[in-house]
Order: C-alpha cells, then sequence, then structure tokens
C-alpha cells in the first residue's frame, strides 16, 4: 500500500530524514513512537506530500509520488490526514467541513454530500452537532470532526499526526474509541502516538524513530516488553 | 455664521461629492489591492515582483504627486470628449450620469483608486497571511487545489479579518479626497474654498467643511465597528 524508500528530507542544512525504508500493507495499523524533533511529523507529511522530500522515493499503491506526472491532488484525495491540533474550518459548521472536498474535489451533488456528512458524523457519534461551528465544540469533538472530514473523502490510507496530544485528558478516550473502530474495519493506517494501550490493543507494528531514522521495529509486544535499542528503552522509561 | 447657513447646500453638495469619489475609489481599490495583494503571495518571482513595484510606488510616493502625474500626464480631457460624443450620438444621456465623466472626476477615481489599491493590497496580503498554515494543509490533505484552498478556505477568513482595517482605509481616503480640490474637482473642501473666495471670510466656512468632514468619519467608523461585531458573533 504504502512504500517509502531511502527518504531524506532536509529544511535548508537540517537535516530531519536520514533514509527512510517503511512498506506499510493494506489494513496494516502501523504506530510511529520517538522523541519530539525525532522527524515523526515530517515522514508522516512526506507521505502526502505537505512535505516534498529531499530523496527518496513514496509510493502508494503502485502511484509514485514523486513522478512529475503524477497529479498530487488525487492521490491526496486518497490519503487521508488527521492534524495534532485539528485544523477544522472555523467558518464552516461541522457538516459543511465534512462536505467541502466532496463537493469541490470529487463534484458530488449537494444532496450526496451532506447524506454523507451525517453518516459519519453518526459514525463519529456527532449526529447532533452537524449545524455547529468548530469552537462550540470540544477538543475531542473537533478531532472527531476532523476524522469525518478527512473519511469522506473515502481515503485508502489515514495518516494520524499525534492526533490526542493537543485534548485534555478526558477526551483522549473518545477519540481513540473512534481510530480502534476504523482500525477493525481494515483501515490502513499510520498513528503518530505515544498511547501504549492504542498501540497495543490495534497496532500491528511499532516503529521507533530517532534523528531521522528508524531505529527499530517490531510488534507492539516486542519494542514494549523487550526494546534492545538503548535510546528505545530510556524513551519507553521517559514515558510509560 | 450666516455665511454658512445660507450656503449649506452647497457644501452638501460638495459632501456628496466626497463620499461618490471615495465610494467608487476605494470600491476599484478593493478589486485592484484583492489582485495585486493575491499576486504579492503568488509563487511566480515576476509577478510578486510587479505587485511589489506598484504597492511600493503608491504608497512611497504623495498621494498629491500622483494626482498631478494622472491629471496632467493621462489624456483624460480627450478620452473624456471622445467617450462623451459617443455616448451622446448614440444615446440620450441623463445629465448626472454624464457629470460622472468630468475629467476631474474620472482622473480623481484612476488617481484615488491606484492609491487606495496599493494599501487595500497590503491589507489583504496580512489578512491572507494572518490565516495559520494548518488551514491551508487541511485543505491540501484533503485533495483540494491551491486555489481551491485560497478560494473556499483562506479568503472566506481572511475577508473577516480585513474588515476593520478596510474600513479605516476607507475613512483615511474620504479625508484625502479633499486633494483633489487642487484639480479644481468641487468635493467638499473645493466648495468651501469657493465660498470663502466669494464672501472673503474663511473660519467660519472652514469649521463647517472639518464638521462635515467629521460628521461623515464619525458615523462611518461607528458602522465599522458595528460590522466588526456582527462578525464576530458570526464566527
Ligand atoms: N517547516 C520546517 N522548517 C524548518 N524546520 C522544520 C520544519 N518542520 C520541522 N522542522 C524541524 O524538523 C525537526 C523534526 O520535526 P518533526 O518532524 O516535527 O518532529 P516530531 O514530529 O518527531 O516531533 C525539528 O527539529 C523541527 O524543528
Ligand atoms: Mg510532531
Amino acid at each position: 500500500m504504502i512504500r517509502v524508500e531511502g527518504l531524506h528530507k532536509g529544511f535548508g542544512r537540517l537535516k530531519v530524514l536520514n533514509g527512510i525504508d517503511c512498506h506499510v500493507s493494506p489494513r496494516e495499523v502501523v504506530v510511529v513512537i520517538g522523541p519530539s524533533g525525532s522527524g515523526k511529523s515530517t515522514f508522516l507529511r512526506c507521505i502526502n506530500m505537505l512535505e516534498e522530500p529531499t530523496a527518496g522515493k513514496i509510493s502508494i499503491d503502485g502511484v509514485s509520488l514523486l513522478d512529475p506526472k503524477t497529479n498530487i491532488n488525487s492521490v491526496r484525495a486518497e490519503v487521508g490526514m488527521v492534524f495534532q491540533r485539528f485544523n477544522l474550518f472555523p467558518h464552516k459548521t461541522a457538516l459543511e467541513n465534512i462536505c467541502l472536498a466532496p463537493l469541490k474535489v470529487k463534484n458530488i451533488s449537494k444532496g450526496d454530500a451532506e447524506s454523507l456528512g451525517h453518516s459519519l458524523l453518526k459514525k463519529v457519534g456527532l449526529s447532533d452537532k452537524a449545524n455547529v461551528y468548530p469552537d462550540q465544540l470540544s477538543g475531542g469533538q473537533q478531532q472527531r470532526v476532523a476524522i469525518a472530514r478527512a473519511l469522506a473523502m473515502q481515503p485508502k490510507v489515514m495518516l494520524f499526526d499525534e492526533p490526542t496530544s493537543a485534548l485534555d485528558p478526558e477526551m483522549v478516550g473518545e477519540v481513540l474509541a473512534v481510530m480502534k473502530d476504523l482500525a477493525r474495519e481494515g483501515m490502513t493506517m499510520v498513528v503518530v502516538t505515544h498511547e501504549m494501550g492504542f498501540a497495543r490493543e490495534v497496532g500491528d507494528r511499532v516503529i521507533f524513530m530517532d534523528e531521522g531514522l528508524i531505529v527499530e521495529e517490531g510488534t507492539p509486544d516486542e519494542l514494549f516488553l523487550e526494546p534492545r535499542n538503548n535510546r528505545l528503552k530510556s524513551f519507553l522509561s521517559k514515558i510509560l | 455664521m450666516e455665511v454658512v447657513l445660507k450656503n449649506y447646500p452647497r457644501l452638501l453638495e460638495g459632501a456628496l461629492l466626497t463620499l461618490e469619489v471615495t465610494l467608487f475609489s476605494v470600491a476599484i481599490g478593493c478589486i485592484i489591492g484583492l489582485f495585486m495583494g493575491l499576486l504579492r503571495l503568488s509563487g511566480a518571482k515576476p509577478l510578486r515582483l510587479l505587485a511589489r513595484v506598484y504597492i511600493d510606488f503608491f504608497r512611497g510616493t504623495p498621494l498629491l504627486v500622483q494626482i498631478f502625474i494622472i491629471y496632467y500626464g493621462l489624456p483624460i480631457p480627450q478620452w473624456f470628449r471622445g467617450g462623451q460624443a459617443l455616448l451622446t450620438a448614440h444615446f440620450n444621456v441623463p445629465d448626472f450620469i454624464s457629470s460622472y465623466m468630468l475629467p476631474v472626476f474620472l482622473s480623481g477615481v484612476i488617481a484615488c483608486s491606484l492609491n487606495s489599491g496599493a494599501y487595500i493590497a497590503e491589507i489583504f496580503r496580512a489578512g491572507v497571511q494572518s490565516i495559520e498554515k494548518g488551514q491551508v494543509e487541511a485543505a491540501r490533505s484533503l485533495g483540494m487545489t491551491s486555489s481551491q484552498a485560497m478560494r473556499f478556505v483562506v479568503l472566506p477568513q481572511a475577508f473577516k479579518r480585513v474588515v476593520p482595517p478596510l474600513g479605516n482605509e476607507f475613512i483615511a481616503m474620504l479625508k484625502d479626497t479633499s486633494l483633489l480640490s487642487v484639480i479644481g474637482f468641487a468635493e467638499l473642501l473645493r466648495q468651501g474654498q469657493l465660498l470663502v473666495g466669494h464672501y472673503y471670510v474663511a473660519f467660519p466656512i472652514y469649521l463647517a467643511v472639518a464638521f462635515i468632514y467629521l460628521i461623515m468619519t464619525f458615523s462611518f467608523s461607528r458602522l465599522v465597528d458595528f460590522t466588526e461585531r456582527r462578525l464576530k458573533t458570526g464566527d
């Protein structure tokens, strides 16, 4: 599904990713962990070309992202992204947030978009919030709308960049619950998170990144219970 | 004082022209400003440079000089005569429309629009740049093109933020149109000058002129405050 080979990314002289190789199979849930500044967000953002890689190869479903002939907008339409800070459109209601891209990018009819929007709101447990603006929603509710907004494009892959780390603790559970449902339905997911419970429950594989490299990877149990790398050990001792 | 009371319709006529020239100029200035503001932010360097030159020129030189350049430099009277001949030959043009065609009015609107456009371009640029980067990223991550992200996500939010500075620009322009008196455009200050020349009294007349400007700017700034509050609650 996702193939990343030799991915490098630098901002000027700062080298952030130093050769990432990573394959994600269909229906797989990959959890990415690592210290702050290790390049996790940059890695995710390269997968949908919000950052342009300096070198390397990325392909999604066989379509190479760095091929100049590839229409990057149609690739992005199939890769959903959920941000740490939600990034809902504040001038649009929850329903309008969800419907905007299907209407404008896929050109579906207004009626179809709205019934899609209502069914997604139901899925994330917010049927009653269709006409509410983001600033009247709690953080957890905003993030669930953001997930529904990404799902509205019927993506093949979902990327999550620390989706719960801007939330008050009591709201983390409701967002993780939506993500777990999604994982069980077979969505291919790459999730940057430090929620170990989530990783162990639905993660097929955990990747530990440090200084722009994948330092260790394996099943959740392998990484959390028998870490080999010293930096992973000290990282785990800090967050557990 | 009686001079003012006897001649206030003249002053009000002038005030009306002041309002008209300001409205036209700021409206056209908004179109120029939106266009130039977006060019200023565009990815293409030559376009950015073009916008930069335009903005720097009109913000960096006095409006009075710009008025002179346009009034004396452009063949507006010829355009005017040509246009008028064309209109009267083909249509039955009512007087109030052809009065807009007066060369001074045209020069005034052109100069003030170009000047206003430069300030408004900066207002739009700042408005667009004040929208967090995450908004565009969210839009792009959903597959929108950069112009779709601009149209559906950034500009609607930016428009709300530019209302107060646009209101200020309108008020500033309303006052600055008094400079058009020097090319003989019969706006408020010019009407005052004509009365002063006729009656040889200055103080009460200019005081009345100032008072009328004040009424216009004051009511307009109240209107801006009101709209601003409405937009805030509408979020
Ligand atoms: N747009 C950018 N410009 C310059 N430096 C950046 C930019 N984005 C990220 N960085 C730098 O790249 C490094 C990795 O950042 P990031 O991928 O956000 O790490 P993480 O998500 O693991 O905390 C950091 O040092 C950060 O300062
Ligand atoms: Mg990050």
